[in-house]
């Protein structure tokens, strides 16, 4: 039976000028787990709202076409009407939940559709035995981890018992031990019978899909078994999808590729005859440590720093270490290891319990945040925290003014940070009105216009599809190769192997590894105590008793 | 932080409608004196109870708001107010007797007021709250509004600190200049906090849309209530003492300004 049909949907939201849909047309067979894939603007959450009618009935707009969900149109249906059917999980976890314990929570639905008392404490037992929450039942939502709060909120929808559930890229704020928790719940679900259409960015944890379907421009523009959509590359990458690293390397040295896995691939590889070339490695390891040479002074330096937070938590516990000049720093750990808020003591946000911090050879003691500001910039996670100008230039200008720049030098400032960040041409737009892309660069251009000289950046990848990812990442690398100190908050460890050159690793407020990249990444079994699983082409080069940072390390070193 | 107790005492075993009419009552009952020495002893009643409900680990986080609150109104109360027997006079500022006791009354009263408030809260959930308020005839969107808006403020606390500072961080400097100067520097803040309310205000209807939120005019609730003697002797008590009370302030007691 269909459990989804679609044909020549198209919507148009209220106030916009293009089509968010364009004649869409799309099946799905009940049981299948579906992942729906494509860049940020493609129309991906508008589909999944289309599916249970939040659009045309919470967003507005122009509506037009056909949904059938298990046979029966849903044409003039409301929400509610389809909530036994349909169930949708959203991004944001955070503003899902609303309840004082973790039962309350997933009792609300049951709760609406007038079940029985008996029913409602069955079917919590139910949707929390299927996320792995049971035991959970009197905990308080806010005192859980980002992936018990995600499997929280499918655990909600669970409890509707519905046929169909939608999951609109539920991973993406998560640390990647919350993301594993989520792919796990997904592939149960799969066995328990539910047809599941997971909106989903990353490549590699999609495997077991029955089908992967890549949107673009409100269209689908193609479909297909994960294996072959997934060995091509091209294609991922014009779609905004990282594509799975090992698969790439074969096919760049030209390997028929049997399977994407890294078992298989050590087999090619040895049957083939591939090796890693140690002349070339120690090229590679010559050049990590010239890198090192061209640090110049200290810049900041911290010493037995330790943080307490209102109610006696110990978020940092001994910390020291020191920073140069022209280092490009990835800070990686758990949530809740203290990443932030060690940086927090960079710009004065948050001042020492016990220990010192020093900036450019002085103590943050007794100095203010827009003092120390003219020396750290720190770029806040969400651009949404901080963006309120009515224009692109007056936002930008907005932190090189406290800073106390003159009139003349301003309007110089403020060009120079635009051009940086390659928005020239935006100075009149309303950063509103920008992509969540766009608007992050907004944000690093409004920091960099006061001229810094260390860049603080939380999650700056956050959101983005891979093409805007990459783009950030290497306007960063730019940066840092004109002389800027780079620090980066960050969960994405790909982005950590192939721009940072060293890697700080929090864990539980204390410090796990501090070296330079590849000699950290070497660790896997350390890293893993952290929750930390190194992306596969790096344990793939670990098992072959190299480390490797990227694909085109990997391609370089390769020979046979 | 929210300020639920996860415990169990007999004010978290009442009926949600017997803890709201509690309240109502202890705030009338405060209402009622004038007088330090009445007060206080209202006071002393409204803490015991808060042992009793084993929520005075939440009245040690609010202690210095309560101290400070206390403090302001008993000198804004003998500042303003003029009674017969003087005690002090510098220019025009002077100090009764009369409104000097006024005063403590005063930060009495709202201390108890804020006191009772707290230990309701850590009493009762959110969703008790919600069931008694539709118990008491309110229909069930507007009590849960009602009684979300108590649970949405510390996520909202949380934004704002987040988003002050992410403006702090590029140079927002609060604390000086003068006041048309320093309210025209909040503009950068409510901005932000404007939007990411509406935004998330929006994200909670979808989910709620999408929880069957309003399927139909009745629900059932998963928690259930049943009344006790409990509920009953404790709603008895609390009229019973307002109804002395009643009788005593006819009567002249407790009273330092008969006008207010």
């Amino acid at each position: 039976m269909k459990a989804i049909e679609v044909d020549a949907l198209t919507f148009t939201y209220k106030d916009a000028t293009t089509k968010a849909l364009d004649r869409l047309k799309f099946e799905q067979e009940q049981g299948e787990m579906v992942v729906l894939m494509g860049h940020t603007g493609a129309g991906k959450s508008t589909f999944s709202r289309c599916l249970n009618r939040l659009i045309p009935h919470f967003h507005k707009g122009d509506y037009s076409g056909q949904i059938r969900i298990l046979e029966n149109s849903i044409t003039g249906k409301r929400v509610h009407d389809l909530v036994d059917q349909i169930g949708l999980v959203f991004q944001d976890f955070e503003s899902q939940l609303f309840s004082t314990n973790v039962e309350l929570e997933v009792a609300f639905g049951p709760e609406n559709l007038c079940l029985p008392r008996e029913e409602i404490r069955e079917r919590i037992d139910e949707a929390l035995e299927m996320v792995r929450l049971k035991g959970f039942e009197r905990r308080e939502p806010a005192s859980l981890s980002g992936g018990e709060k995600q499997r929280l909120a499918i655990a909600s929808i669970l409890a509707i018992r519905p046929k169909i559930v939608i999951m609109d890229e539920p991973t993406t704020d998560l640390d990647p031990q919350g993301k594993l928790e989520i792919f796990l719940v997904a592939k149960l679900l799969k066995s328990e019978g539910y047809t599941i259409l997971f909106i989903e960015h990353e490549a590699e944890a999609v495997r077991e899909a029955d089908k992967i379907v890549i949107m673009d421009a409100g269209k689908i523009v193609t479909e297909g078994k994960p294996y072959d959509i997934l060995k091509d590359s091209q294609l991922l990458e014009n779609h905004g999808i990282r594509p799975p690293q090992i698969a790439k390397l074969l096919e760049e040295i030209n390997e028929p590729m049997l399977s994407l896995t890294m078992e298989e691939t050590l087999k090619v590889f040895k049957k083939r005859d591939w090796k890693i070339s140690d002349e070339k490695y120690t090229a590679l390891l010559e050049k990590d440590e010239q890198h090192q040479i061209g640090y110049g002074k200290k810049i900041i330096e911290v010493k037995d720093l330790e943080y307490i937070y209102p109610g006696n938590i110990k978020a940092l516990d001994s910390v020291s270490m020191e920073i140069r000049e022209g280092e490009f720093l990835a800070i990686i750990g758990q949530n809740g290891s203290g990443k932030t808020t060690l940086v927090k003591h960079f710009n004065g946000l948050l001042k020492p319990s016990r220990g010192e911090v020093k900036i450019a050879d002085e103590d943050t003691k007794g100095k203010q945040v827009w003092e120390l500001g003219k020396i750290v910039g720190y770029v806040f996670q969400n651009p949404d925290h901080q963006i309120f100008a009515d224009t692109v230039e007056e936002e930008v200008a907005f932190g090189p003014r406290n800073f106390g720049i003159s009139r003349e030098n301003l309007s110089l400032f403020v060009e120079n940070a635009l051009k940086e960040v390659g928005l020239e041409g935006y100075e009149r737009c309303d950063p509103f009105s920008l992509t969540k892309g766009e608007r992050q660069r907004v944000a690093i251009a409004s920091t960099l216009a006061a001229r810094p000289h260390v860049l603080i950046l939380d999650e700056p990848t956050t959101g983005l599809d891979y093409r805007e990812q990459k783009s950030i990442m290497e306007l960063l690398e730019n940066l840092n190769r004109k002389g800027h100190t780079i620090i980066i908050i960050t969960h994405s460890l790909w982005v950590v192997a192939e721009y940072a050159k060293r890697v700080l690793v929090l864990h539980r407020g204390k410090i796990l590894l501090d070296d330079q990249t590849r000699k950290v990444f070497s660790q896997e079994e350390k890293l893993a105590r952290s929750f930390l699983v190194l992306p596969e082409i790096m344990r793939l080069s670990n098992r072959m008793g190299r480390t490797l940072l990227s694909l085109d390390e990997f391609k370089y070193c390769l020979k046979r | 932080m929210f300020i639920y107790l996860d415990k169990q005492s007999l004010l978290h075993r009442l009926h949600p409608v017997t803890k709201i009419v509690g309240l109502i009552l202890l705030f009338i009952w405060s209402m009622m004196f004038n007088h330090p020495l009445c007060l206080s002893i209202i006071f002393v009643m409204v803490l015991s109870l808060s042992i009793l409900a084993k929520s005075l680990s939440n009245l040690e986080k609010f202690s210095i708001l309560l101290i400070i609150l206390a403090l302001f109104s008993t000198l804004l109360w003998s500042f303003f107010l003029r009674g017969p027997t003087r005690l002090f006079k510098l220019g025009f500022i002077q100090i009764s007797k009369e409104s000097l006791l006024y005063g403590i009354a005063m930060g009495i009263r709202i201390d108890t007021m804020i006191v009772s408030g707290i230990i309701f809260l850590s009493t009762t959930r959110t969703e008790d709250f919600t069931q008694g308020l539709s118990s008491l005839g309110l229909p069930f969107p507007v009590s849960f509004a009602l009684s979300l808006s108590f649970r949405l403020v510390p996520t909202f606390q949380a934004t704002t600190s987040t988003i002050v500072q992410a403006q702090k961080s590029r140079g927002l400097d609060l604390e000086s200049g003068r006041l048309l100067k320093r309210i025209r520097k909040h503009i950068p803040l409510f901005v932000p906090i404007l939007i990411h309310a509406i935004r998330n205000t929006d994200l909670l209807a979808m989910a709620l849309e999408s929880k069957g939120f309003g399927f139909r005019k009745r629900r059932t609730y998963y928690l259930q209530f049943r009344s006790t003697w409990q509920d009953w002797l404790s709603i008895a008590i609390l009229a019973g003492l307002i109804g002395f009370s009643f009788y005593l302030r006819l009567s002249g007691y407790g009273v330092i300004f008969h006008r207010i």
